[in-house]
């Protein structure tokens, strides 16, 4: 700063201190941060929803701020917060509690529940969902968009080869059988259909998660101070993967880009695939082709990550916008809602009840994959959340391109996945 | 004999020249490709997205679902205020504070100017914190004016008007303040328009840096009424899904066609002005 940003500054103090005195008397206005990771209008599904909370609740006013991806989501919300004016509610990774919690930016929501119909709303959720919202006994964040990783199918393709259309690989090894069926190379070596295809660009530590729990192992415990990224499971895991390009040849190898998968898939250049549940939706429209979707196999049994945003109301401003943050966040994560911003989105709705709705029957009966998420909710786990967690998924997701493309053994890879991520929480465990 | 070491030398020359000629086309079609992938993709239907076949139908679809994604119009004019407010700040305060340092003596110039020149090696994500602060003790969040206010004074405007200002022979200003011109007057009538080459590759520097900038307004801004266009593209960086590469393209191009044709009107000025200037 310099003495000419100092004159303006003394020219501007004065003209905002005429307008604080105008907001007095007015309904309780809170900011409400949400980023969007989806295609689709959602501002305006957002604006919509936003509308009729106010109509509701003629107390509160709340202000949508779209606030660019994850990343940026939390960047933003934390410089306000640092610098005095945070937003009172914003969406955030599940997997950013640690971080938020240890920056003393959120409060938890315990203290806003408190008549009975509250804890029944807060009891409503899914388990699974509320394990990357939990810590020390406390409930720090409410499910609000969450999602897993599906497998998807060719039918065509399947015809095409002479398996069964209808029914998808149950288990590892039929995987690698069907794969290598649909696996398509031409006479010149060149290969123009991969019979699997996972992604690994970004956060592929997620799709490593859901192989670890179907070979009944963790990645990490619930503590959010220590991973087990060498573990034999999940050793295994990562080998079964990489196997998959390296020793089966059915998988493209190297690094596959999240973004490109689907297109892969419309395009016939790869007959199955795994990706979000997001995905349903653009796969339903774009497909040219009729599609299977299903629960991803098991091996030791079933397993599959969660994903997504969860709803945080922040610490640092005044109760009663708090109180008014947990009001707006309670009607926007209640059945109705949340079954409408499922339907409308491609989220899952994180509680059950959300399922009962007559809304969410109807988009059912018309669109039966849509079931597909709810079904694999009973082997859902948590998603991998630490201390520290843009490091750590840092350190594996580098551990797993390493192994992909065949520039370290996966159980070397991931040992030293290990002491990086061991040096990274030694300062937060007891 | 003379005259075969001639030709020999012509020849010899010209077959640089060739080699020079193919080099520079092989590097601007190398640098033109991403920019011809982006127009096949944006006028095609996303089943052409990967797929180059001539005779492909041709639609502006993309360009209207990604026109109606984000309030674009808005944004539009958004950046347009955001980067004529910075530019004028910028030559007015660049301006001055390069005329002073270049031409006054004061005491302490020379650890002011290190100051100035300290600002040139720090990025301004890292003041993040402190400039929203400093912002929202102004009430200035969420205005154009705090999108802008930390690119104002720009050290490497300063420093870099100040090294023209360096140049201008001090004759002329003797001469000017003859006639009897004032020191403003010899700054508006000597110096500027002396260092007019300078200002338009500063101006094209900044105008295009700010025309791209996103992580500042972002966070500064809340809403539709000031964010700048960069914010509206984030609208379709979707992860959660599969990316729309046309949609993607056809908004990319929508929002950089002001700033390349621009440059495509002002191509000859803008080159003519950095080989002056010395920026690259």
């Amino acid at each position: 700063m310099n003495s000419w940003t100092g004159w303006i500054k003394g020219a501007l103090a004065g003209v905002a201190m005429l307008g604080a005195g105008a907001a007095q008397a007015a309904p309780v206005e809170i900011n409400f941060y949400y980023p969007v990771a989806i295609g689709g209008p959602v501002t305006k599904i957002v604006e919509d929803l936003i509308a009729r909370f106010e109509a509701d609740h003629p107390d509160i006013k709340v202000k949508p701020v779209y606030s660019g991806t994850y990343p940026e989501t939390i960047s933003k919300a934390l410089t306000a917060y640092r610098a005095g004016q945070p937003p009172e509610v914003a969406v955030m990774l599940s997997t950013d509690m640690y971080t938020l919690i240890d920056e003393d930016a959120i409060v938890p929501f315990d203290d806003f529940v408190r008549t009975d119909e509250d804890k029944a709303w807060l009891e409503g959720f899914f388990p699974v969902f509320m394990v990357n919202s939990e810590h020390d006994g406390k409930t720090w964040g409410v499910p609000f968009q969450r999602g897993t990783t599906l497998f998807f199918w060719n039918k065509d393709a399947f015809k095409e080869v002479g398996l069964d259309p209808e029914k998808g690989p149950q288990n590892w090894d039929e995987v690698v059988e069907f794969a290598t069926k649909l696996t398509k190379r031409e006479a010149d070596g060149n290969v123009s259909r991969w019979g699997m295809q996972v992604p690994s660009s970004l956060t592929s530590y997620w799709l490593l998660q859901g192989y670890v729990a179907q070979n009944d192992g963790k990645i990490a415990d619930e503590t959010g101070t220590q991973t087990r990224f060498d573990s034999p499971e999940v050793v295994e895991a990562l080998q079964y993967w990489v196997d998959l390009a390296h020793k089966h040849k059915v998988m493209k190898p190297g690094v596959i880009e999240w973004a490109t998968n689907p297109k892969d898939f419309f395009e016939g250049r790869a007959a199955m695939i795994t990706t979000t549940s997001g995905n349903l939706t653009n796969i339903k429209t774009n497909a040219p082709f009729p599609f299977g979707v299903q629960i991803l196999p098991e091996h030791k049994k079933r397993g599959a990550p969660t994903s997504g945003g969860n709803a945080y109301i922040f610490n640092g401003v005044a109760p009663e916008k708090q109180e008014a943050a947990f009001q707006f966040v309670k009607w926007l994560s209640s059945p109705e809602q949340a079954a409408e911003w499922s339907i409308k989105t491609g989220y899952i709705a994180a509680r059950e009840d959300a399922w009962a709705t007559d809304a969410m029957k109807a988009y059912v009966a018309e669109f039966p994959g849509a079931l597909v998420p709810h079904e694999q909710i009973p082997y859902m786990v948590p998603e991998l959340s630490t201390h520290e967690n843009q490091r750590i998924s840092r350190v594996i997701d580098d551990a797993i391109e390493a192994s992909l493309t065949a520039k370290k053994e996966p159980a070397q890879a991931l040992s030293d996945a290990q002491t990086e991520a061991d040096r990274i929480l030694e300062d937060y465990r007891d | 004999m003379s005259a075969m070491t001639l030709s020999h030398h012509a020849r010899e020359a010209s077959f640089w020249r060739v080699l020079e000629t193919g080099a520079c086309y092989l590097l601007g079609l190398l640098w033109i490709l991403p920019l011809f992938y982006a127009v096949w993709m944006a006028v095609h239907p996303p089943a052409y997205e990967v797929r180059f076949e001539l005779l492909a139908p041709l639609t502006l679809q993309n360009f209207v679902d990604a026109w109606n994604a984000a309030p674009f119009a808005r944004y539009f004019l958004n950046t347009f205020a955001l980067i004529t407010t910075i530019l004028v700040c910028q030559f007015v305060v660049c301006t001055l504070a390069a005329y002073a340092f270049a031409r006054y003596e004061f005491p302490g110039k020379t650890v002011v100017f290190m100051l100035v020149l300290i600002q040139l090696m720090i990025m301004p994500e890292v003041l993040m914190v402190e400039n929203y602060r400093t912002i929202s003790r102004l009430g200035l969040v969420d205005t154009v004016l705090a999108m802008g206010l930390p690119y104002m004074a720009s050290a490497f405007g300063i420093f870099l008007l100040r090294q023209t200002f360096l140049t201008v022979p001090k004759e002329l200003d003797d001469a000017a303040r003859v006639e009897g011109a004032g020191p403003l007057a010899v700054l508006l009538k000597v110096y500027v328009p002396l260092a007019r080459p300078v200002y338009v590759a500063y101006g094209l520097v900044s105008v295009s840096y700010h025309w791209n900038n996103l992580l500042w307004p972002l966070v500064i801004t809340n809403s539709v009424t000031t964010r700048p266009l960069t914010v509206g593209l984030q609208v379709f960086a979707s992860p959660d899904q599969g990316v729309q590469w046309s949609v993607i393209s056809a908004a990319t191009l929508m929002t950089s066609a002001p700033l390349l044709i621009g440059f495509l009107l002002f191509q000859r000025q803008f080159v003519q002005s950095f080989m002056r200037a010395g920026i690259k």
